[in-house]
């Protein structure tokens, strides 16, 4: 991982500090699933970067498709009258 | 960070979004699934309770019932071409792998474009523990309401007895 670092230290994009991306990299491998499983492996901070993008994305993707069919739900359903049992039962879960 | 993995925060999100789903439905004849997304992102901004530089960009994002929202994103995307251009010359390029990465990352999380290092980490984390948490708030309140049109008996839903 030293190699890669030393290739970023053009600042003239940027004021980011190896040191920093290293940091934010090495937390937030814990965060994504994929990469929770590989903890002990070294990981490429490119690679840390892109999943952490790709499960973002993925997790944009999977409220899109609830969101599909909470609206067709909400549609079909005359639910005035369930809706105080359906607060209910998620205050409660 | 942590108030996202709690039981009683995921109960409050799930309900609270329920409440204005309902609210929506009355007012207008049918809610767009781009409108739900929308108010299930704004809800959930609020239930961060202002600490958060993704929950104050959704908040202050103005409100679209289009797609326009989708294809600005995308066209945004495209302003960075150059970037993609020479696929032989992408290590030469002034912009390395890495960069580009935490570019792609800044855009994804509400606001925070022009984030530092540190902030970013802080803002990633929490942003990915509250998405975890609307799915599955949101996949409750799915199946609350799958389960309901399966149950309701026939008098309160006169239709739903073709099942």
């Amino acid at each position: 991982m030293s190699g890669r670092r030393s290739r970023s230290k053009q600042s003239s994009v940027s004021s980011i500090t190896d040191d920093q991306i290293t940091d934010l990299v090495s937390k937030l491998q814990h965060l994504i699933p994929e990469l929770r499983r590989r903890r002990f492996d070294k990981v490429s901070t490119s690679k840390v970067l892109q999943e952490t993008c790709n499960y973002i994305r993925s997790l944009h993707r999977e409220v899109e498709d609830l969101s599909d069919r909470l609206s067709q739900l909400l549609a079909s359903t005359d639910s005035d009258s369930d809706q105080a049992a359906i607060i209910r039962s998620l205050l409660m879960q | 960070m942590k108030r996202w993995t709690t039981k009683r925060e995921h109960q409050i999100y799930s309900s609270k979004l329920f409440q204005a789903l309902c609210r929506s439905r009355r007012t207008s004849s049918s809610t767009s699934a781009k409108e739900l997304h929308q108010t299930a992102d704004r809800v959930l901004a609020i239930t961060a309770k202002g600490t958060t530089r993704w929950s104050r960009a959704i908040l202050a994002a103005p409100l679209t019932a289009s797609t326009n929202m989708k294809k600005h994103k995308k066209a945004k995307v495209t302003v960075h071409t150059r970037l993609r251009k020479p696929v032989v010359n992408r290590e030469k390029r002034k912009l390395p792998v890495v960069e580009r990465k935490l570019r792609a990352l800044r855009r994804l999380v509400p606001g925070c474009r022009k984030l530092s290092c540190n902030n970013l980490l802080e803002e990633t984390s929490d942003y990915i523990a509250a998405l975890e948490m609307q799915v599955r708030a949101m996949t409750a309140i799915t199946e609350f309401l799958s389960r309901g049109e399966a149950q309701v008996p026939t008098d309160r839903l006169g239709s739903i007895g073709n099942m």
